[in-house]
């Protein structure tokens, strides 16, 4: 059956992030450098938090879900596996998935007064 | 001994007298003949009485001259004072220049007879900017002002900004100089700066030019050139000053000025606004969309009046600042979907509004409005139009197209919706209300939480630089003079954005060299309001004209620009990225070649204080940021421009 993208993102908004294993932080660590060689961060941010496309961090889509985004959903350009392998995609997901929750607005002078 | 030179017109003491009182009117700067010494004697009496060395210069011969001599070194009379006493009557407050001897006899006018006030020179180190301090200029005050650009060369550097006036329909007077004759050519450069026809380089956008062969057509074409550059819909306009007839003396019947009466701008017919009125009223879910419509607060005044009446939200597109984003009805695109009636006012792409084309390998077209959705359409674009050029945008199949300016247009379709308005349709307002007020308060919220994700990031998220600055200045009476389209657009989520005059928003053509110098302009036309100006600058666009804060210096302009520095042309990044990912490689770090303004990084700060400005940074501490903005503030406080120079997040 075809996952449609609205519900891989419902399902993706009900999962908590887990700890991190040692082997995840290595993960993490790479990932961010991969995040950062393969330019996710012009559209996305350095964290993640969105610009030109939407945010994907802290939330921890599911790696399948990540990765339909990422591969064939034709909303953002597909990255195939000759440029960006399933390892390498893993880890972007690792360093995705690690981001944490920033400050509650409550907890920002700049923007609890809003 | 001095002798009285002989003229064959009034002396200049008669010559100011006269333009003096011109005004709008139409003023002849000499009666027929029999009226003539009557004339001059009323002129006496109300001239401002020339200085000594004046007198000298221009109503008698010169110590030791010889007449014959004096008619050979010295010229009466200038066909540049006249040009000046032309502008003035149209009262152009500024006129914006980089130097040049195409109108060096002008130039001398400005200075020396116009005593350089209404209009002022503001000197700009490139035409660029010129236009495009003009351009900012027209959008916070709504009146038109000058451009003078320097033969061939000074109107090919502006260009592009006045390609970017022309498709934001934003009035300015282009004087170019040129030297029409070439028995009057030097050699050398003035024939490299002359042309044929000069304002051919601009034709293809701007609304009407014209290159006058004597004074008396040249007051008639500025005023010409003045109402339609005025008369919605709006644009650039250019006069060519041909070299000769400005450093001439006049001679024969001297010109006169033309009357120049404001244009009333074209309305609705009345039957078609009548019509629209009815399906709006009829309608389940009507939504308005607003691009460049309101000129002045009025408009804005009479869109929320017609929204509520209709209770349909609207859609402000930001062409101008249409709708206040803190009123319950303001709403976003996606609601279009929603629509099965949509009044779009001065769209710049109807089209775009109704469909979506996505940029994929295989472009395909979504629908976003309701397949049985109506759309009317009431603007200006059908009424003027370039073919070269593609800014009109893909046609869209509107149902009803009304030619008219909307916000003049407005009044009446209000009317009208409240004459139909049925009791019945009346009682459905407060649910729907109710509806978007709730809608109004998520999407705030949303909007609000947004701006805390990568709040304490480096570098410096664009949602904490907005926060942060609007936390200094929310007390002041501010005023946005730039575009926030590149900055996740933060200030129209974020920021309370209700006057018209708090908004200068985008280029039109999306030229960059746009930002920097439409900020000095916008903030030239706040100074002495008591506003306070801000921008927020990109590093790109400000490496285009750097020299427009030279500009701001020199002329005391107090603005604070805060530059969002990604170190880049970022959305460039972006294309190179998707091509890459589509053709399955290089996508692994590649897309900063041609692409980043980095390695070494320009340092921003250190330019513009060369520029003689106040500027701090690179700030790349986001715990340093409220300080930075708090010493600039001191500093434009103060009446003059300051910059900090901020290491952010793309976008």
């Amino acid at each position: 059956m075809k996952t449609t993208l609205p519900s891989l993102v419902a399902v993706a908004s009900l999962i908590t992030v887990p700890l991190l294993s040692a082997q995840d932080h290595g993960d993490v660590a790479t990932g961010q450098q991969l995040f950062n060689d393969f330019q996710c961060w012009q559209c996305h941010g350095y964290e993640g938090q969105g610009g030109a496309a939407p945010r994907i961090a802290p939330t921890a889509y599911p790696f399948e879900a990540f990765e339909r985004l990422v591969r064939h959903t034709n909303i953002m350009p597909a990255y195939s596996p000759n440029v960006l392998s399933d390892a390498q995609l893993r880890q972007i997901y690792a360093f995705v998935q690690s981001r944490p929750e920033p400050p509650a607005v409550e907890d920002i002078p700049a923007l609890r007064d809003y | 001994m001095s002798s009285k030179r002989k003229s064959d017109g009034l002396n200049r003491r008669d010559f100011i007298a006269g333009a003096t009182g011109a005004g709008l009117a139409a003023t002849s700067l000499t009666k027929p003949e029999e009226g003539l010494a009557q004339q001059a004697d009323e002129a006496l009496v109300s001239a401002v009485p020339p200085s000594a060395s004046a007198m000298a210069m221009e109503g008698d011969l010169p110590a030791g001259y010889r007449a014959e001599e004096a008619a050979e070194y010295f010229v009466e009379r200038p066909g540049s004072d006249f040009m000046v006493d032309v502008i003035k009557s149209l009262n152009l407050e500024y006129i914006t220049t980089n130097p040049g001897s195409s109108f060096r006899g002008i130039h001398e006018s400005i200075v020396n007879y116009g005593g350089n006030s209404q209009p002022e020179l503001l000197t700009c180190p490139h035409e660029e900017q010129a236009v495009a301090i003009a351009h900012g200029f027209a959008k916070v005050s709504g009146k038109p002002i000058g451009v003078l650009c320097h033969g061939t060369v000074g109107l090919q550097h502006a260009a592009m900004a006045v390609y970017n006036a022309w498709c934001d329909r934003v009035p300015m007077v282009i004087l170019g100089g040129n030297h029409l004759d070439v028995t009057h050519r030097r050699t050398g450069a003035e024939w490299s700066h002359s042309a044929q026809d000069a304002a051919r380089v601009l034709r293809d956008y701007i609304k009407w030019d014209d290159t006058p062969m004597s004074l008396q057509h040249y007051s008639e074409s500025m005023a010409r050139a003045y109402k339609i550059a005025t008369t919605p819909p709006m644009g650039p306009v250019a006069v060519m000053l041909d070299g000769h007839l400005q450093e001439q003396g006049m001679t024969g019947t001297s010109p006169t000025i033309a009357r120049m009466a404001p244009t009333r701008p074209p309305r609705g017919d009345a039957g078609a606004v009548a019509e629209a009125a009815r399906w709006l009223v009829e309608a389940e879910s009507p939504v308005i969309v607003a691009d460049l419509m309101a000129h002045d607060q009025r408009g804005v005044e009479d869109l929320v009046a017609l929204a509520e009446a209709l209770q349909a939200p609207v859609v402000n597109q930001f062409g101008r600042m249409n709708f206040p984003n803190t009123h319950y009805l303001s709403q976003g695109t996606g609601i279009v979907s929603q629509a099965d009636v949509i009044l779009g006012l001065e769209l710049f792409d109807t089209w775009g509004i109704v469909n979506q084309l996505r940029d994929r390998v295989h472009k395909d077209v979504v629908r976003r409005a309701r397949p049985d959705a109506r759309v009317i359409d009431i603007g200006v674009k059908d009424l003027f139009m370039r073919s070269n050029y593609q800014s009109f945008q893909r046609f869209n199949p509107s149902d009803l197209s009304i030619a008219g300016d909307a916000q003049a247009t407005l009044p009446s379709l209000l009317e009208e919706v409240e004459r139909q308005l049925t009791r019945s349709r009346r009682a459905g307002n407060a649910d729907r209300e109710r509806r978007w007020r709730d809608a109004h308060a998520r999407t705030r919220r949303s909007w609000i939480d947004a701006a805390r994700y990568a709040w304490d990031a480096k570098p410096i998220s664009t949602g904490r630089l907005y926060a942060e600055l609007f936390q200094l200045i929310k007390d002041r009476d501010w005023a946005l003079v730039s575009d926030d389209n590149r900055q996740t657009r933060w200030a129209r989520k974020l920021w309370p954005l209700e006057r018209t005059y708090q908004w200068l928003g985008r280029s039109g053509g999306s030229g960059l060299g746009y930002g920097a110098p439409a900020s000095v302009g916008g903030a030239l036309a706040h100074r002495g309001t008591g506003r306070l100006p801000v921008a927020i600058q990109t590093d790109g666009d400000f490496l285009y004209v750097p020299g427009v804060f030279w500009t701001a210096a020199h002329h005391q302009i107090p603005l604070l620009s805060i530059v969002h520095n990604n170190r880049g042309y970022h959305q460039e990044f972006m294309h190179l990225q998707r091509m890459a990912a589509r053709r399955q490689r290089g996508a692994d770090g590649s897309s900063h070649v041609g692409n980043e303004l980095n390695h070494p990084a320009p340092d921003l700060a250190m330019i513009t204080r060369g520029m003689g400005v106040w500027s701090e940074g690179p700030i790349t501490e986001p715990g340093e940021l409220r300080g930075a903005i708090q010493r600039a503030l001191d500093v434009v406080d103060q009446g003059e421009p300051a910059l900090i120079d901020v290491v952010s997040q793309p976008r």
